[in-house]
């Protein structure tokens, strides 16, 4: 391979980052708008798993009848990934909420169009 | 190799769902990029991340999408 | 070990979750919150300084019975000395902070069962909610426990807005949220960053190991981190770029709900910009990033402050404005700057709190807060006009009253750190406050009153004029007496200031 799988999740990551800015941005629907926090999200989330990846490790699960000094060369880094299961929560928590305020604006105003509502 | 693949869904699947403009069809693709990370995060050493993320990325995230179009509406002006 | 300190975090949290299962019985559920919310300011007090370990896991160095039958790969390096759990840290300066924040928490609550009619549900819920992050945000001593208390409080800042029923109320909340799903997914990034590079979350380990090499400190990821995380902290607190969104959130929030939201800003600006020091102070420009960023929040809040007609939108502008002089102080980055800026930070929180809930019985009698509609409130309410009055003072620095002090320290600070100027600005910004705030004043009390303001609520609490003389106490004791305060921060600011910890 050219580039080692640890580089490329963090570019995917990366891209994530970008197209999710982008649609925060630009696009004037609010559920697009919604959709890309949530890829911004995702984004960082799959940052910070590459973060703990080893290439060539194994799973950080110790198994009875391995040998301590392999699992300790081996395994991949858990804190990372302990991290991202708060992290995944929160953010669709807070997609939620968003979703819910939208529900609430679309009654008032009968629009989606983030100018119209945001614009003042 | 696969996760290459899986890095190239989880992209393009992101932006296939921003150009839709049929918004419930754009919430449903939403879980493709979801899934495809929770495979993703299997191949990363993360099995339980990668549980966390397909509940959450494939089922829960496109049905919240999916109900706000439905209490709004769902063709994008 | 210390149980009081989780206690801090988790009374608020039980406080928000126990009031909302009694329903409907007003008196009895009032007095319960009063009771519980007076815990708030209490704990502090009790508390006995230390470190708390979740779960009991103490660095190894400091555990003999784990780490007897341990190799020496691990009990030999560095990782002996590595928190291995979620650790509280509860010092003199916490004390300060967390009294002052369950204080103001104690009086916002207080005056809004009284002024709302409404004892339990969302409001009060989301109230003690932000109030036990804001907590947590200042004890914790672990940077990824920081994001998501970090989080908690953007939704319960949110939902402070959204049950105030303030016209536009929830257009202001869903632009400050896709604000905040943009930057904290930044701040998170550089978290990761910083996780990537010296593999740790705990703050005094990432310094340990930034401080005796085990990871290059000039590591150019280092630097992309320092980045994220100042974007962060900016959103978080409310300097520009985002000084415009935070004073709309203070302006769509009840006036009580405002008090405390800008008690939340103030101390994520504080902890964060702590942290920033704690890591980031070798790098030689991030002092000055701090400067710029806090100068610009000075001059740009204050100067819109003068355009607003909105009484809350102005207090809003007003209070993002005094965030500069905290900044300012953190960022001069000597040892009397920084106590400086730690005091006028305390000494903001109260005045501006002062000042939102004084103004907000103007609010509470008239439903109305545009300045142009108002007017003749002194013939009304003498006593309140009196107290707001004082309030202003403070906030532009009148010599008995507390904010005086920390300005004359932070003019000090400045000329001692070489940078005279800044001193310069800050004074004729006091003045432009100071005009700022008599504006207002002459239009709502001074003016004769418009035939068309119509007054809905005659009587106003007790428990408001009992939370507008405590705050008055306080500013008077703080201004006399600003050993009182400063001899709390010394420590931690000799500790900043002399780089890295």
């Amino acid at each position: 391979m050219i580039i080692d799988t640890q580089l490329a999740s963090l570019l995917t990551a990366g891209a994530l980052i970008v197209i999710g800015i982008f649609a925060a941005v630009f696009l004037d629907n609010l559920i697009k708008k919604v959709i890309g926090l949530a890829f911004i999200g995702d984004g960082a989330n799959l940052f910070l798993i590459a973060m703990g990846y080893k290439p060539g490790g194994i799973v950080y699960i110790y198994l009875p009848g391995m040998a301590r000094d392999f699992f300790a060369q081996n395994a991949a880094y858990p804190l990372p990934f302990a991290l991202v299961l708060t992290s995944i929560v929160i953010g669709a928590s807070t997609m939620a909420v968003m979703l819910g305020i939208i529900m609430v604006l679309y009654k008032k105003r009968g629009s989606l169009k983030a100018s119209e509502i945001l614009g003042e | 190799m696969i996760e290459y693949i899986l890095m190239f869904i989880v992209i393009v699947g992101s932006i296939l769902a921003l150009m839709q403009r049929d918004l419930l069809k754009a919430a449903i693709i939403t879980g493709i990029p979801g899934a495809a990370l929770a495979f993703l995060y299997q191949y990363l050493l993360a099995p339980d991340v990668a549980l966390t993320q397909a509940i959450v990325g494939s089922a829960i995230v496109p049905v919240f999408i999916a109900l706000a179009v439905y209490k709004t509406r769902r063709v994008e002006d | 070990m210390n149980l009081l300190i989780p206690l801090m975090v988790i009374v608020p949290i039980i406080c928000a979750l126990f009031l909302n299962l009694l329903h409907k019985k007003d008196r009895t559920i009032k007095a319960i919150a009063i009771i519980l919310a007076l815990t708030l300011p209490l704990l502090p007090i009790l508390a006995s300084y230390g470190i708390h370990y979740f779960g009991g896991y103490a660095p190894l160095a400091q555990n003999p019975t784990l780490s007897t039958g341990l190799p020496s790969l691990i009990t030999g390096t560095v990782l002996n000395t590595f928190h291995p759990a979620i650790t509280y840290a509860f010092q003199d300066a916490q004390k300060l902070f967390i009294f002052i924040l369950g204080l103001v928490a104690f009086l916002a609550i207080l005056v809004s069962l009284f002024e709302t009619k409404r004892p339990s549900g969302v409001y009060g819920f989301m109230m003690f909610m932000g109030v036990a992050s804001v907590i947590a945000l200042l004890l914790t001593d672990d940077i990824f426990n920081f994001y998501v208390f970090f989080e908690i409080m953007a939704l319960a800042t949110v939902g402070i807005v959204l049950v105030s029923g303030v016209k536009g109320n929830y257009e202001t909340a869903l632009k400050y949220m896709i604000l905040g799903s943009i930057t904290s997914p930044l701040l998170l990034l550089g978290i990761a960053l910083l996780l990537g590079v010296t593999g740790n979350v705990n703050i005094t380990d990432i310094i340990a190991s930034l401080k005796i090499g085990v990871v290059d400190p000039k590591n150019p990821v280092l630097l992309m981190a320092c980045g994220l995380i100042v974007f962060g902290w900016l959103y978080g607190s409310g300097l520009p770029p985002f000084h415009t969104i935070k004073s709309a959130i203070y302006s769509k929030a009840l006036p009580h709900g405002a008090a405390l939201l800008q008690a939340f800003s103030v101390f994520t600006l504080i902890a964060l910009g702590i942290i920033i020091l704690r890591i980031f102070s070798y790098l030689p420009f991030s002092q000055m990033i701090i400067l710029g960023v806090s100068l610009l929040a000075m001059i740009l809040g204050i100067t819109m402050a003068l355009l607003q007609t909105d009484l809350k939108r102005m207090i809003g502008f007003l209070a993002v404005g005094e965030l500069g002089y905290i900044g300012i102080g953190l960022g001069l980055g000597t040892a009397y700057g920084i106590t400086a800026g730690l005091f006028q930070a305390i000494n903001e929180v109260v005045i501006t709190a002062f000042l939102f809930i004084g103004f907000g019985v103007i609010y509470y009698q008239t439903g109305e807060s545009d300045i142009r509609k108002l007017g003749g409130m002194m013939v009304k309410t003498p006593l309140v006009a009196l107290l707001v009055l004082l309030a202003g003072f403070a906030m532009a620095g009148v010599p008995p009253l507390n904010a005086f002090q920390s300005k004359l320290m932070l003019i000090q600070a400045s000329i001692q750190a070489g940078l005279p100027e800044l001193g310069v600005i800050m004074i004729l910004l006091s003045i432009v406050t100071f005009m700022t705030f008599m504006k207002a004043f002459h239009a709502v009390y001074m003016r004769p009153k418009p035939a068309d303001l119509e007054i809905k609520n005659e009587k106003i609490p007790r428990a408001t004029i009992l939370s507008l003389i405590v705050f008055l106490v306080v500013c008077l004791i703080f201004g006399l007496f600003p050993q009182l305060a400063t001899g709390f921060l010394q420590a931690i600011s000799s500790n900043l200031a002399g780089g890295m910890p």
